[in-house]
């Protein structure tokens, strides 16, 4: 009987192993979520808004692309999703999957509000430009 | 925040990553079914023979009859010239045009799910097949006597349609690269592919016959009626038949080429499911070295993703030779080349799984498009509407996240199981020797578990 106790270590090992290294890496990707939280306050002061509305993120585009990269919106199903977009060239913003599009004049900004009906991971792009700017994730 | 978005073209949404406890969960099922499902074995192979019957002579007759293999064979025409038009002459957004949502979803993950309950469902419809027994009957009449094929060398048995599945995957995945972002393949080059495959096979067929390229190199015929082996229906001596599900497996992987093919498919999903998180960061890597070393782009895109296919390859390669190498360690076995081809039916459930599990929600979300507004405005004009349903969406909500999460995996422990139970049944037949069968089954239970974790592993770390 040596045998299946040998193999139910190794077994239980590689388990280990794998679940190990399946945590480490949420824990590394809630640590680089939290991050770019603060940069949308900081925006948001910069462009002198209200108090109220500093809690939207917001999405800084230039020329077509996106400032600081594809910035990542985090919903529960069930929430309100609410962000704003800032362009200095007019475009369209289109959230995939909701099919929802916004207008966004020419150093002028957006806001996109919708409620949170559908779980997945959806990308929100520009159909001038075409570019991907954000990635909104809503969790069950 | 990742430097590489590998999203598919197509998909206007992608799945949740599977949370952590039911990965523990799925990965603790996995073992308490392994060790369960050696505790009950059993002694005698029961799917060595698949017990095929015969099913009424009338259905058969007018099933297998002319007049339903031309109607069928003439819709395969149809809807490879209708995906072919659409691609050249169509839309170039990828998720209007019916060409990459046909070929890409319904055929390339339908075929195999039809195929894996049913049986070769394919065959009927395949489109060179029907041109080339056209070709091959008119010519029959004109010259009186059927045309003379080349002999196809036996030594090379499937191994065409491996090299040609990684080719398909390769040009679904990695190909469609513009500007160092992987955007899909788009439908314009999927049409000249479609044209450009499609001549390669006639000629093939021309060559060595329609039926034997069928058998051999026809990759589409190869990869889907690998699955049907799965399926409980037949075709034998001309009459339809039932047969036990999973037993004509053993029978397949006979052909030299085989394991290639059926490792072939769990290597190319694998990668396609470890680009989407497991693999990000040393793809990333390898992308900047090669774009440092002064390669353009696209060239480096497609030299990292092409050099980690391979890896794949390698790697699932590796993990069965070791299971093969295992096994002939065991008192009594046959040898290694014969355990490599005498077991390689077995992962034929895993790579069912893993394609499930992958492009599941892909499947059911892009199939309301192509019976919807994909066949009403196949070319994606925006002007067209056949059977007004241009206008119709998906309707996402049809799935939830956790449904998908239980589906996927649900089915990496079905497959598992389903695995193990070929292997098992095998050994019984390989090894006269009960104990001695069961032994050898401690490294295939290995493999199993390590294929299985390992998926599970990918699906808990996709677009983490």
């Amino acid at each position: 009987m040596t045998h299946p106790t040998k193999a139910l270590a190794v077994l239980l090992a590689l388990v280990a192993s794998f679940a190990l290294a399946a945590c480490g890496s949420s824990d590394e990707e809630t640590t680089a979520e939290t991050a770019p939280a603060t940069t949308t306050t900081e925006k948001a002061a910069r462009g002198g808004y209200g108090k109220t509305e500093a809690s939207v993120p917001t999405v800084t585009i230039r020329d077509g692309e996106p400032a600081g990269g594809v910035k990542e919106l985090e919903y529960e199903a069930g929430d309100r999703i609410r962000f704003r977009v800032r362009s200095n060239v007019a475009d369209e913003v289109h959230v995939h999957g909701y099919d929802v599009t916004e207008e966004v004049p020419a150093g002028g900004s957006a806001t996109v509000s919708f409620p949170a009906e559908i779980e997945g991971i959806f990308e929100v792009e520009l159909h001038g430009s075409g570019s991907q700017i954000a990635e909104l994730r809503v969790n069950p | 925040m990742s430097l590489l978005p590998f999203a598919h073209a197509l998909a206007a949404r992608q799945d949740l990553p599977i949370p952590a406890w039911l990965f523990a969960w799925g990965a603790a099922i996995v073992l308490i079914v392994s060790f369960f499902a050696l505790s009950v074995s059993w002694r005698e192979p029961r799917f060595e023979k698949d017990r095929w019957r015969p099913l009424g002579a009338r259905l058969s007759r007018a099933l297998l009859g002319a007049p339903v293999q031309v109607l069928c064979g003439a819709i395969g025409v149809f809807l490879l010239g209708l995906a072919v038009y659409a691609g050249l002459r169509g839309t170039e957004a990828p998720d209007r045009n019916f060409a990459l949502t046909f070929l890409f979803v319904t055929c390339w993950l339908g075929f195999p799910l039809l195929s894996v309950v049913f049986g070769d469902v394919f065959r009927p419809f395949n489109p060179w097949r029907a041109v080339g027994r056209v070709a091959g009957g008119a010519l029959t009449t004109l010259a009186g006597r059927p045309p003379a094929h080349l002999r196809y060398p036996e030594w090379l048995g499937r191994w065409p349609a491996a090299i040609g599945l990684v080719a398909v995957v390769w040009l679904e995945i990695v190909y469609g690269v513009s500007g160092g972002v992987s955007v899909g393949l788009a439908p314009h080059a999927a049409g000249v592919a479609a044209l450009v495959y499609t001549a390669y096979t006639l000629t093939m067929m021309a060559l060595f016959g329609t039926e034997r390229w069928c058998r051999n190199g026809e990759v589409f015929s190869v990869y889907f009626g690998m699955f049907s082996q799965l399926g409980c229906f037949a075709v034998e001596d001309g009459r339809l038949g039932r047969r036990r599900p999973l037993a004509a497996a053993g029978r397949w992987a006979s052909v030299p080429g085989s394991a290639a093919v059926v490792i072939a498919s769990i290597a190319t999903t694998s990668f396609d499911g470890a680009s989407e998180g497991a693999f990000l960061g040393a793809l990333e890597w390898t992308f900047e070295r090669f774009s440092d070393a002064g390669f353009g782009l696209t060239l480096a895109l497609r030299l990292t993703d092409t050099i980690f296919i391979g890896l794949c390859l390698a790697g699932v390669a590796l993990i069965y030779l070791i299971g093969a190498w295992g096994m002939s360690t065991v008192k009594g076995a046959p040898p290694l080349h014969k355990l490599w081809s005498g077991f390689a039916h077995t992962l034929i459930p895993i790579a069912f799984a893993y394609l499930f599990a992958h492009y599941f929600s892909l499947f059911v979300f892009q199939e309301q498009a192509q019976f919807t507004y994909l066949l009403s405005d196949p070319l994606g004009t925006g002007t067209t509407d056949l059977f007004g349903t241009a206008s119709s969406g998906i309707d996402f909500q049809l799935l939830s996240a956790n449904a998908i999460w239980y589906v996927q995996v649900g089915s990496l422990v079905i497959g598992h199981l389903v695995a193990l139970t070929l292997a098992h049944d095998r050994a019984t037949a390989y090894w006269g020797d009960y104990r001695q069968a069961a032994r050898s089954q401690y490294w295939m239970l290995a493999v199993m578990v390590a294929f299985t974790c390992f998926g599970l592993y990918l699906l808990s770390v996709a677009n983490a």
